[in-house]
């Protein structure tokens, strides 16, 4: 990201006042905002049958794809001995 | 002003009790709109800025570490973050000094600008890389102090210092290029 510097008299120009800023300053909003974000879900996820199933499909995808990672490769065929022949 | 230790007790109390925190936030409110306000120039996005930084620096306080520097410092850069994060899809961002703060900084590079040669010092200031214009930013136009400047950068005193005299020799060679 560039940075165009622009160098003025009045800068950044007029400073906000108290009052200007005492108007933004909203404590019960960041307490609300707080309350919301620290909160646990309603309904644990275990108990929600969608979310429950979509666990589900993921650990059971996860393991047949471990399965099939981790599966030993076959055993070459044996050779048929010069006797059979 | 308020004291080291009261400031201390304030912390530990909204630790233990979440809405204690208002007095912090009633106290440290005012410093973080003007932070943010000189970097965004839009009043309202400063407002919901600066509401979002103490929302972040209220989840986080469990985590915030007492290194003997003002609790502000750690604002500062909870609110730098925001403006990073806010600034992030943008290519280029305009940054506006005063006279005032311009000429503080060209007396400490040591290559005094006049007025009327601003521009000289705006393109000096523009040839830097994003974290030594923040560095000069924190420094020359918030009015930080080293140790402030440290915690906002997250390295020691000392390191800040340092880094500083680094730059402000870039810029005066910079400067002497084009004299």
């Amino acid at each position: 990201m560039k940075r165009l510097y622009r160098i003025s008299p009045q800068g950044h120009g007029t400073p906000p006042t108290e009052a200007e800023i005492a108007r933004y300053r909203d404590p019960k909003r960041l307490l609300f905002n707080y309350q919301k974000a620290v909160r646990r879900p309603d309904r644990p996820l275990y108990k929600d049958p969608k979310a429950f199933i979509t666990l589900l499909l993921i650990v059971l995808l996860a393991w047949f794809v471990s399965e099939v990672i981790d599966r030993p490769p076959d055993p070459p065929a044996p050779e048929p001995s010069e006797g059979h022949r | 002003m308020i004291g080291y230790e009261a400031e201390q007790k304030d912390i530990a109390a909204a630790r233990s009790d979440p809405r204690r925190f208002t007095v912090l936030y009633e106290r440290y409110f005012g410093d973080i709109f003007r932070f943010l306000l000189r970097r965004s120039g839009d009043r309202d996005l400063t407002a919901d800025l600066t509401q979002e930084t103490f929302l972040k620096a209220m989840l986080a306080l469990p985590r915030y570490q007492d290194r003997g520097l003002p609790f502000r410092a750690w604002l500062y850069r909870i609110a730098l973050n925001e403006m990073r994060m806010h600034w992030r899809k943008r290519k280029e961002v305009v940054v506006d000094v005063s006279f005032v703060e311009a000429r503080g900084l060209s007396e400490e590079i040591g290559v005094p600008v006049e007025d009327e040669d601003m521009e000289r010092l705006a393109a000096a200031l523009g040839r830097l890389d994003e974290s030594r214009a923040r560095l000069i930013d924190l420094r020359y136009v918030d009015g930080l102090s080293f140790a402030e400047l440290g915690q906002v950068l997250g390295i020691g005193e000392d390191a800040a210092k340092m880094r500083t005299h680094r730059v402000l020799a870039q810029l005066r060679t910079y400067l002497s290029l084009r004299a």
